[in-house]
C-alpha cells in the first residue's frame, strides 16, 4: 500500500491522479471497491475505524489522508479526540505501507520506501 | 532561475530567500506584501533591517505584483515575501469581505506567470500551513487552499524548490546555484 499525506491543497489528489489513478477508482468511501481511498481524516470524524473497515482499509492500494497534527493542540475535547484518531491511524497504515509520500507544494517527499511494489 | 522557498512560519525561510536572490545576481526588486498595521509595524521593520545594505528596490504589492513589475523585462532578481500575504490581501478586501477565490487564484497565477516570465531570477517564498488540522472557517479554507493551489503552480515551474526549516534548507526539487 501506499500512504499519501500532506496538508490543505498540497497536490495529493493531482500526484495519486499522476500514478494513473482517475477519479472513478478514487473513493471517499472505505467499503468502495475502488482501489484508492481519498479523505481518511474524514473517515474518521465519527469514531476509530471498526476491523473491518481496518482491514477494508489495508487491502487498498492508495490510502490518502490530509495531515492534521502540525499545529496547536485544541481545547475542544471531540478535535483532539480526531486528531489522535487520525495521527494513530496513519502510523498504523504507515508501519505496513510499502510506500509513503509527503506531498510539499505538489511535490512528492518519499518518508518510506521497500523495493516492493505498491 | 525560479525557486520556491518554502518552511513553517518563523523557521528562517525568508533570510533564506534573500541570501539565495543576493547570490544571483546584484539588480534586486523586492515584493514587499505586508499590510501595515500596528501588529506588522515591529515584523516589517525586522524584514527591513534583513535586506538593509543589500540593494533592493521595494515594490509594495498589497493584493497584486505592481503593474510596472510586470510590464518589464529585465535582468533582474525579484524576491516575493511571501504568498501568503499577496493572497491574503487579495482574498479579502478592507471590509473583511471575500473576493472569489477562483477569480484570484486565476489572478494571481497570471501575475505570477508574468513575473516569472519577465525577469531572470524570481525567488517567491511560501508560509506552509493547512496542517493543522483546525477545522478552518471558509474563509480561512479559502485562502488556505488558493495560497496551496498557487504554491504547487509555483513548484511546478520552479527549477528550484527548498523547504527550510530552523534555517536549514532542504531541497525538495532541482539543485542550488
Amino acid at each position: 500500500m501506499l500512504l499519501v499525506i500532506g496538508g490543505i491543497a498540497s497536490g495529493k489528489r493531482t500526484y495519486v491522479r499522476s500514478l494513473g489513478y482517475d477519479d472513478d477508482r478514487i473513493s471517499q468511501t472505505v467499503d468502495s471497491p475502488a482501489p484508492v481511498l481519498l479523505g481518511l481524516e474524514e473517515i474518521l470524524r465519527d469514531g476509530p475505524l471498526s476491523s473491518q473497515d481496518l482491514a477494508r482499509l489495508r487491502a487498498k492500494e492508495v490510502v490518502v489522508c490530509c495531515e492534521v497534527g502540525m499545529g496547536v493542540v485544541p481545547m475542544d475535547r471531540e478535535q483532539r479526540a480526531w486528531r489522535e484518531r487520525v495521527g494513530r491511524t496513519c502510523a498504523l497504515l504507515a508501519n505496513d505501507a510499502s510506500q509513503v509520500v509527503r506531498l510539499v507544494c505538489g511535490i512528492p517527499v518519499t518518508l518510506k520506501t521497500s523495493e516492493v511494489g505498491i | 532561475m525560479i525557486a520556491l522557498v518554502t518552511g513553517g512560519s518563523n523557521s528562517g525561510k525568508s533570510a533564506f530567500a534573500e541570501d539565495l536572490a543576493c547570490s544571483l545576481g546584484p539588480q534586486r526588486t523586492y515584493v514587499a506584501t505586508m499590510a501595515p498595521s500596528a501588529q506588522a509595524q515591529a515584523r516589517i521593520e525586522r524584514h527591513r533591517r534583513h535586506r538593509a545594505g543589500k540593494s533592493f528596490t521595494t515594490y509594495e504589492c498589497l493584493g497584486g505584483i505592481a503593474p510596472q513589475l510586470l510590464d518589464s523585462t529585465n535582468d533582474d532578481v525579484v524576491l516575493l515575501d511571501d504568498l501568503g500575504n499577496l493572497v491574503a490581501n487579495a482574498l479579502f478586501n478592507v471590509h473583511g469581505n471575500m473576493e472569489d477565490p477562483t477569480r484570484v487564484t486565476h489572478r494571481l497565477d497570471t501575475e505570477l506567470l508574468q513575473l516569472c516570465g519577465g525577469h531572470r531570477h524570481v525567488v517567491v517564498v511560501y508560509d506552509q500551513a493547512g496542517s493543522d488540522g483546525i477545522d478552518a472557517s471558509d474563509q480561512t479554507l479559502a485562502w488556505l487552499t488558493t495560497c496551496g493551489t498557487l504554491a504547487c503552480r509555483m513548484a511546478a515551474r520552479a527549477k528550484v524548490v527548498v523547504e527550510v526549516t530552523c534555517g536549514v534548507p532542504c531541497v525538495l526539487k532541482g539543485v542550488l546555484p
